[in-house]
Order: C-alpha cells, then sequence, then structure tokens
C-alpha cells in the first residue's frame, strides 16, 4: 500500500516535470546541435574582430575598435556596402515576384506536371561554380550567346562586355543569382498554396470572387507567413553569397562587384587581416541582425508573423 | 477509415527507419574503408593524419605515413598520384597520402590548417607564397637535407633562388621541381597575310597588334588579361619593358619612372590603341585561351602550360617567340616555380625529405614534365635532352627564355600582389581612376609592407 | 462541344514555355557542349550544335575521373544531411509553434545568427573543433556541419507550416484521446507534408551544392562531393570543359530525379478534408 502511493506520487511529479518543462525537450537536440557546431565559431569570429590578426603568426594584439573605425572610413569598404544593399534587396525581390508567379503556375493542372516541377527546379540544383561558368559563356563579350541573339534581333551592332563594365557587372551577376534563386521561392511558396484548403477558395467562388480577388483576399494572406520567412531568410544568404563575384569578377572591375563578404575574404585570405576581416563581417552581421529583428516586430503588429 | 490512416502511418514510419538505417550505414561505410588509386583509406575516425608534434618513431620497419597536400592542372590524368602509387610501391617503409585540393583554395585551405594545426608534412608549392610561410616560421629549411643530394648539381642557382627569401643568408625553403617561363604565342597565319614578320621588339608588338584589330569582324590584336591572375603576364611584358622590381642591393624600385612608364605601356594597349578585346577588364585564363583559340585575338602570351592545348587547336598556324622586348639587347621575361615544401610542424621530416627528393628527382620529373601536367623541369640532365630541347617550338623557346627569366621577388607582399592588390590597382588604372605612377606606389606599397 | 483553348490555357503554357527556356537554357547549352568534340569548344562564329556528337566527354569523366564517386559520396551525405535536419528541426518547429517561450523572437533570431556571417569567415574557427573531433577527411563531418548550418531555417520554415494548422485540429485530437507526440506523428505530419517537402529539397539542394565546408574539410579523393570534384576540373591553366559540362549534367541527373519523386507529396493533407472529421 505504501509502495503504490510512492509510485504513483512519483509519477504524478514526473507527468508535472514534463508538463513545465518537455517543451524544452523538442528544443534541445536542435538546440544543442546547433549551438555545439556553430555556437564557436560566431564567438570567436566576433572575438577576433577587435584584434591584429595574422593568421600565419602566432601572436595577436588587442585593437579595440580600431579595425572597425578603419573599416568605416575606408571608400572602398563603404562602396561593398552600396554594393552589398543593391545586391541583396535586388536579387531577393526579382525571386520573390518571379518565383511567386512560378508558384502559382506550379500549381495549376496540366499534364507532365510532375516533370516540369523537377526541371524548374535545375538553376536552384546547380553547384554555384557551374551556374557561373554556364553564365559566364552565356554573356561572353565575345561570342556569348546572349550578345549573338541582340545581335541577330538587331538590338546592338557590337557585343557587350557584360562583366567588363562598372555599369553591367553587377546586373549581370544580378541575373545569374536570381536565375538560381527563382526555384526556391516557387518550391517554398507552392508548398505553401498547397496549404490553402480547398473549401475557402470554393466559399469564395460562390460569393460570386473571380480570380484575382480570390488570390488577393484568401490566398495571399494564408502564403504570407511562408513568404516572410524565405524572404527574410533568402535576404540573409544573398546578404553572405559571394561565390558568383569570386569566379567570375573578382570584385572588379574598379570594385563594381565588390560586396561585404568578398571584401572580408580578400582581407583575410590575400591581405593575411583576419581581425580587421572579422569585423567587415560582424558589421554585415549586425546590420542584418536589425534588419531582422524590426522585421519581425514589425510584421508581428501586422499578424502576419506568429511568433507569441 | 481512422484504422487505414494509422495502417499507413505504421507504413511510413517503416519506411522512415528503414531510410535512416540505411543512410547512416552508408554514411559510416564511406567514413570508412573506399579504395581509390594509390590512397589508403583511413580509420572511420578519428583522422589518421601526421600529428602535429611527435610522431610514431620510424623504427627499423614501422611504416611511417606522410601526408602531401598537392593540385593539379589537369584533373583527367592525375599524374602525381600515380607517382605517389610508385613511390609507395618502391618504399615499403613510408606512405605517402596525398590529397588533391583545387589550385584555386590552395592557398587559403593552407592557411586554414596553419590556424588549426593541421597542416601536412609537405606539400606542393608556388613561389608567390614562399615569402609569407617562410616570414612566419612555417617552413623547414632544406639547405642541411639537400647538401646530401646526388643530384643537387643538376639545378641551376637561379632556381635554388626561388625557394628562398630575401634575406641575404636565406636557407632554401623550396624544394624547385618544375619552372613556367611567359613567352608569346601568335598567328602564323594571321601575321603572314598582314605581311607582318614575327614580333621581337615592342614596336613590332604593337605594330602587329594595331594591324590586326578589327572591331568591326571582332578581331583584335593580343588577349590582354585583366581578371584574376593576370599579374604574372603583367610583370613579364613590365620586365620585357625595362622596369625591375628590385634594384640590386634588394630595394623596391617597381614604382620608378622606368616602372611607371612600362606600365603605361601596358595599360596603353587597353586604353588608348585598343587592340585589346572590350573584355579585357575581366578576362581571366579561361577566356583569353578561349579567345585566341576561336581566332578572336591575334597574339597570346602564355606559358609551356598552354602549348598541347593550342597547338590541337591551331597547329601548325601557332607560332611561338620570346615576349618582345623594349630592349632587345636587354631581354627579360618572367619566370616562375612551382616546388614542394617540408613544413617545421611536421613530425617526420626525414621521410617527407626522401618523398621530396624522389620526386624532385630526375625519374618522376621526366615523368612528370611529360604528361599533361607538366612544365619545365629544373633538372638540367632532362632539359639538355634533345627530347626536352627539340620537343617542339613551344619547349624550345621557353627553355629559351629561361636564360632571362626572372621570377617574383620573395617577399611576403607577393601574395598580397597576385591575390587582390594588382587586380584592383589595374582595374582602377584602366578606367582612369587612378594614375600609373599611383598603381605603381600601390605596388611597392604591398611589397615592403 | 467547343474545341476553343480557354485563354487561361495560353497564358499558362506561355508563361510555362518562357520559364522553361530561361531555367534551362543554360542548362541546354552545358549539355550540348558535353557532347561536343573537344577541338570544337570555341569558334567563332557561335555554333550551337555540335558538329560531330560524341559522347567522348562522358566517356572521359566516367572513366577517367573519379565522378562517380563524387556523386555517391554527394548522394551519401545529401540523404543523412536530409533526415538528421528533420529529425531535428521537425520537433524544434512544433515546439516553437505550439508552446509559450519567453522572448521568442530573440531565440528566433539568434537561431539564424550563424546564417548572418559568411561561412567563409566560419571555417577558420569550425576547423579545429573538426580536427579535434577527427571529423576530417570524413563525410559524418560534414553532414554535422551542414545539419547545423540548415536546421535554423527548416525550423524556421516547419514551424511556420506548424502555425497553419488550425488549433481546432489540436483540440480535435486531444478529445480523441491523443498525446502530443502522437498528435505530431498521426495529425499534424500529414497535414504539413507540403512544408516537409519544401524543407527536405532545401536541405538535399544545400548539401548537394556546398562547396566551401566541402573543400575544406573533406577534399581527398575518397570523400569529395560533386562541387569540389567540378572545381579539381578547373586548373591553374587547363580547363576541361568536356569534363565541367558532362559532370554538370551528370550532377543534375540524382536532384531532377529527387524532386520528381517527391513532388508528388505537396499536397497536403488539409486541402484532403482533414479538417471536416
Amino acid at each position: 500500500m505504501n509502495g503504490t502511493l510512492k509510485a504513483h506520487g512519483n509519477t504524478a511529479a514526473w507527468s508535472r516535470f514534463l508538463k513545465r518543462y518537455g517543451k524544452f525537450l523538442y528544443l534541445l537536440p536542435a538546440a544543442v546541435w546547433i549551438v555545439g557546431v556553430v555556437g564557436y565559431p560566431v564567438t570567436r569570429a566576433f572575438f577576433f574582430s577587435f584584434f591584429d590578426y595574422n593568421p600565419l603568426r602566432a601572436d595577436r594584439a588587442f585593437v579595440g575598435l580600431e579595425n572597425y573605425v578603419r573599416i568605416l572610413q575606408d571608400p572602398v569598404f563603404r562602396k561593398a556596402m552600396i554594393n552589398s544593399a543593391v545586391w541583396t534587396f535586388g536579387c531577393v525581390f526579382f525571386q520573390v515576384v518571379f518565383g511567386l508567379i512560378g508558384a502559382i503556375l506550379l500549381n495549376q493542372r496540366f499534364r507532365g506536371r510532375g516533370g516540369i516541377r523537377g526541371l524548374t527546379l535545375i538553376p536552384w540544383a546547380t553547384p554555384s561554380v557551374l551556374a557561373a561558368m554556364m553564365w559566364m559563356w552565356i554573356l561572353d563579350g565575345n561570342y556569348g550567346l546572349l550578345n549573338d541573339v541582340l545581335k541577330r534581333i538587331g538590338l546592338i551592332d557590337l557585343p557587350i562586355p557584360w562583366f567588363s563594365q562598372t555599369t553591367t557587372a553587377l546586373p549581370a551577376l544580378m541575373l545569374i543569382d536570381v536565375w538560381q534563386g527563382i526555384p526556391f521561392f516557387a518550391v517554398m511558396l507552392l508548398a505553401a498554396l498547397q496549404q490553402v484548403p480547398g473549401d475557402l477558395l470554393e466559399a469564395a467562388k460562390l460569393d460570386g470572387a473571380g480570380a484575382w480577388r480570390s488570390f488577393w483576399s484568401v490566398v495571399f494572406p494564408l502564403i504570407t507567413p511562408t513568404l516572410l520567412i524565405t524572404t527574410v531568410l533568402r535576404i540573409v544568404w544573398t546578404a553572405s553569397y559571394m561565390d558568383l563575384m569570386m569566379v567570375v569578377t573578382q570584385g572588379g572591375p574598379a570594385y563594381a562587384t565588390l560586396t561585404i563578404p568578398l571584401s572580408a575574404y580578400y582581407t583575410a585570405y590575400s591581405e593575411l587581416a583576419f581581425g580587421e576581416a572579422m569585423a567587415k563581417a560582424t558589421v554585415q552581421a549586425l546590420l542584418l541582425l536589425l534588419f531582422v529583428l524590426v522585421y519581425l516586430r514589425l510584421f508581428r503588429r501586422r499578424g502576419a508573423v506568429d511568433i507569441e | 477509415m481512422k484504422k487505414m490512416v494509422e495502417a499507413m502511418q505504421e507504413k511510413r514510419k517503416a519506411w522512415l527507419m528503414m531510410l535512416l538505417i540505411v543512410a547512416f550505414v552508408l554514411g559510416a561505410c564511406g567514413s570508412g574503408s573506399g579504395s581509390s588509386g594509390g590512397q589508403q583509406s583511413s580509420s572511420p575516425s578519428p583522422s589518421a593524419s601526421a600529428p602535429a608534434a611527435g610522431g610514431e618513431p620510424a623504427a627499423g620497419g614501422e611504416k611511417v605515413t606522410i601526408d602531401y597536400w598537392y593540385w593539379v592542372d589537369d584533373a583527367q590524368n592525375d599524374t602525381i598520384a600515380q607517382l605517389i602509387e610508385k613511390f609507395n610501391a618502391e618504399h615499403p617503409n613510408i606512405e605517402v597520402k596525398g590529397r588533391l585540393i583545387p589550385f584555386n583554395e590552395f592557398q587559403q585551405t593552407l592557411i586554414n590548417a596553419y590556424a588549426s594545426n593541421d597542416l601536412p608534412d609537405a606539400s606542393r608549392f608556388k613561389d608567390w607564397w614562399v615569402g609569407q610561410f617562410a616570414n612566419n616560421d612555417l617552413l623547414e629549411p632544406l639547405d642541411g637535407y639537400i647538401q646530401n643530394l646526388d643530384y643537387k648539381g643538376d639545378i641551376d642557382e637561379p632556381f635554388w633562388k626561388t625557394g628562398k627569401t630575401a634575406d641575404p643568408n636565406s636557407p632554401v625553403y623550396m624544394m624547385p621541381h618544375q619552372y613556367i617561363t611567359f613567352y608569346l604565342y601568335y598567328r602564323k597565319d594571321l601575321f603572314e597575310q598582314a605581311g607582318l614578320n614575327p614580333p621581337a621588339t615592342f614596336d613590332d608588338f604593337l605594330n602587329a597588334a594595331i594591324k590586326l584589330t578589327d572591331p568591326a569582324k571582332g578581331q583584335y590584336g593580343f588577349a590582354y588579361r585583366g581578371g584574376g591572375g593576370g599579374q604574372d603576364q603583367w610583370y613579364a611584358f613590365l620586365l620585357a619593358g625595362g622596369a625591375r622590381m628590385l634594384d640590386e642591393n634588394g630595394n623596391v624600385i617597381i614604382n620608378n619612372a622606368k616602372g611607371v612608364e612600362a606600365n603605361q605601356w601596358y595599360l596603353d594597349l587597353v586604353t588608348r590603341h585598343k587592340v585589346a578585346p572590350p573584355t579585357a577588364a575581366s578576362d581571366s585564363y579561361a577566356q583569353i585561351l578561349a579567345g585566341f583559340q576561336a581566332g578572336t585575338t591575334a597574339m597570346m602570351a602564355h606559358h609551356i602550360g598552354s602549348y598541347e592545348t593550342l597547338y590541337q587547336t591551331h597547329g601548325d598556324k601557332l607560332g611561338v617567340v620570346p615576349i618582345p622586348q623594349a630592349d632587345p639587347n636587354n631581354p627579360a621575361t618572367m619566370g616562375t616555380m612551382t616546388g614542394n615544401v617540408l613544413y617545421k610542424s611536421s613530425g617526420h621530416k626525414d621521410a617527407a625529405w626522401t618523398f621530396l627528393a624522389w620526386l624532385s628527382g630526375p625519374e618522376a620529373t621526366d615523368i612528370l614534365s611529360k604528361s599533361t601536367n607538366g612544365q619545365l623541369p629544373v633538372l638540367k640532365s632532362l632539359t639538355d635532352k634533345p627530347e626536352y630541347r627539340e620537343r617542339n617550338e613551344g619547349w624550345k623557346v621557353a627553355l629559351e627564355s629561361e636564360k632571362f627569366a626572372i621570377t617574383w621577388p620573395p617577399f611576403e607582399g607577393v601574395g598580397k600582389i597576385a591575390g587582390s592588390v594588382w587586380k584592383e590597382n589595374n582595374d582602377l588604372a584602366l578606367f582612369g581612376q587612378i594614375t600609373s605612377q599611383q598603381m605603381m606606389d600601390a605596388i611597392a606599397k604591398a611589397l615592403t609592407e | 462541344m467547343s474545341k476553343r483553348v480557354p485563354w487561361s490555357r495560353i497564358l499558362l503554357w506561355t508563361l510555362l514555355g518562357l520559364w522553361l527556356v530561361f531555367a534551362l537554357g543554360p542548362y541546354v547549352w552545358m549539355l550540348l557542349t558535353s557532347l561536343k568534340e573537344r577541338t570544337e569548344l570555341f569558334t567563332m562564329p557561335v555554333r550551337y550544335l555540335p558538329q560531330n556528337w560524341t559522347l567522348e566527354s562522358y566517356k572521359a569523366l566516367l572513366g577517367q575521373t573519379d565522378f562517380l564517386r563524387f556523386m555517391r559520396n554527394s548522394l551519401i551525405v545529401a540523404g543523412s544531411s536530409m533526415i538528421t535536419t528533420l529529425l531535428l528541426a521537425v520537433p524544434a518547429g512544433f515546439t516553437l509553434s505550439r508552446h509559450e517561450y519567453r522572448g521568442k523572437p530573440l531565440i528566433l533570431s539568434l537561431l539564424i545568427s550563424s546564417q548572418f556571417f559568411p561561412s567563409i569567415l566560419l571555417v577558420l574557427g569550425l576547423y579545429p573543433i573538426m580536427r579535434e573531433l577527427g571529423l576530417l577527411q570524413n563525410l559524418l563531418g560534414l553532414v554535422i556541419v551542414y545539419a547545423a548550418f540548415v536546421t535554423p531555417f527548416t525550423i524556421w520554415l516547419i514551424k511556420g507550416f506548424f502555425d497553419g494548422v488550425p488549433r481546432e485540429i489540436d483540440e480535435a485530437a486531444k478529445i480523441d484521446g491523443c498525446n502530443e507526440v502522437r498528435m505530431i506523428w498521426h495529425v499534424h505530419l500529414p497535414v504539413i507534408v507540403p512544408g516537409i517537402v519544401a524543407a527536405a529539397s532545401y536541405i538535399v539542394i544545400y548539401a548537394w551544392n556546398e562547396f566551401l565546408f566541402a573543400v575544406t574539410f573533406a577534399s581527398s579523393v575518397r570523400t569529395n562531393t560533386v562541387p569540389v570534384g567540378l572545381k579539381t576540373f578547373i586548373g591553374d591553366f587547363v580547363m576541361r570543359w568536356d569534363l565541367l559540362t558532362a559532370g554538370g549534367v551528370m550532377a543534375a541527373i540524382p536532384i531532377l530525379v529527387f524532386f520528381m519523386l517527391i513532388q508528388r507529396r505537396l499536397i497536403s493533407g488539409l486541402t484532403s478534408g482533414a479538417v471536416k472529421s
């Protein structure tokens, strides 16, 4: 009798514990994994931004905010910041717009839908070295496909050296990134479109709403959460994505395609000034953090992102 | 209905479990044994790379494992992997484990490895990096080992120099192996058609380039390499123009009047005479090669590494001459050395040296130089042989150019210049945002910092 | 019955056609180049179709390089990363959706803070850890790193999909006697399958394309993945276009197959009326 009472008490205590702290168990594996792998490098990067650190030497000198002051006064870095902003928001904007159209298209019923869905995914599934190589030739200034086509149509006389002009180099790279990124949004938004309950659309149709209106008033609000999540994350990634510039233009011509991460890369591995490089990266990280926090607050108020 | 749903869920659970098991088994297998040409697998974990200090003693009969990192230029013929296999077969006490790293990531991988105490025992290396690595005490001085090398007399002094630093008493840090000299390719047929002689002087060159440029037909005289990696070609022309990086005392003089003048001449090819394709500012190796192959350009500066490829395209129309000179009585061109280094952190230096000595020796070098990954051997005994001297036009000119080839100065800053400083400043100069003097000042600054 | 095609259909096919041309154009070019002889690679004026069709690029790729091994490695890494990440992210997404936490915005932002830095700068900090744990030159090491980097977004994504499941369903499940875990497994998951599919696509593609960590931590001939392998075809002065293009074409095939298989699951349980019952 005593034993049973005791057992009963234990189970009760256990279930009370679970009720209060059980939710953390869901989060724990992921949190431990992420923090374990990424925590140290991220803190280390931030830490080094306050030092003068040559990776080939053992010593490092604490310099406080000197790195930050230097880079913020550097006109080249300021240009990189502007390039980064144009690059990031420009690329994502077009990816979202065309990705959304793409998702709607792929959501329709038509023959061969499965195959076509798979095919449209391919640009996203291309390693960046390959994407860079392919587009480098399509946009080649001497015998690229694009110039050839434009010439035949009669729009231009002489081929345009896309990557060799300060005005066209960044837009050309953006074209490549948009090409890569559209399928990402198409897939994510397609999944979100699938979540829209069929009966809601039925109801809207019964109410007399046309396709256009039912999309905006019924469907769009429901996919907004996914849209916002994917957009903010795509912005964060695109800010750090520098493979294309590295392979195609090396930040040129004349800094036209130099973005913050690329600038940090050269500072780290070419000039061997890791501390300064980390400072550049941290500046970007802080700007992105700020952006994300503001974004979340803003859209929480609109009830679009459920973070409560 | 609920029963059906539950049945479906059970089936899905089973699938998931199976997938999980399969994936992890494959994953474990993938990281476990697997064979590839000549390279032994490492145990599942921890990694079997040689420890940074104090490894297993190489007692008689004990097998020593050496980590050797390298790149290849032609991935289809991994000559170096084959050489490693050969060495391992002939030396049962030593096992060399090769690791292939793409060239563009090589230096950065070494830097990352150093920061984590994970440098290999030995690796392939470029003279660009000797200054950086030796000055930071990462490389093992090789003089002691070289003294006992039986073929050491086979290598000329200028080649040994490429492995030293600027310090007059510097030991040799890099064992020289494969050399490259820059020369000029030109289209024999196009020159004949225009009634031009092969270019020997700067004036010949400019003249020919202008004559062979016709933008309306998409044809240009010279393949100017303004993209990443173009600094070698630039240096070759600067040297040919009479400029020098250093004076006899080792001071940096590249930004003197001669340097600025030579630099301006090279810039003018694009900005004033417009003999280069409009894509010049962003053209890297792939583009200038394609341009020359396709007939867009009539002349291209490069080295023996591209001879085979270009010969396949143009055959007898391919002409090779030494880089044209501003002053033909004082010729100069650019040379660069690829060699091998031993790391100070290695725990098996003797064994690693045995491998390097073998790799740089006549037998292995002969095999390497004759492959598609090959360049000029530094061993006189090989280059004196007719099979090398008479091999083809390219080899002839390349070997001839060795006599007056000058390499990059052994300064730390060379890594910086090759990495980003040259391209950035050249771009600004091409676009008229800085002057030639300013560009040369920036280069001088990078060297002396 | 009139045979006229409704204009909406025409519009659909036109837009799809344009999209396919844009998306696949470069691939078609790459495919054609891979079928050309090596001497044909660069010609003026531009020639699109090969003069002499040949499979020699593929023969060289498969016979003389380790490309098949690269593909196998990539498949292993992609598959393992996908499973690991989903196992980590689904519970985390659930709890962030259904449970209360103080400072949720902060948790969410911290989760993705690793993405704020370019990975090239994190490599230096990550390298010693990998070395200590013996995870270098090891596919398992890559999976661990990849999972850590893709889980944050996957959590956000899955959470978003959980948010889209009405709470009434939770109530209904509880009334039916489900505990939390069973509810997730039997009720929620079927409904958010499209989200899982989307997440799976993202993870697989990330692992398939990832280059930097692969080249730094696992670039031996034995453990090279496809992107690293492709990069080895670009040497200092030898560019093997034939191998690159053939490799590129082949690398796209598994992804294509994978997605064609799972895209059928992009149909939610919601639309099939789970709400009603």
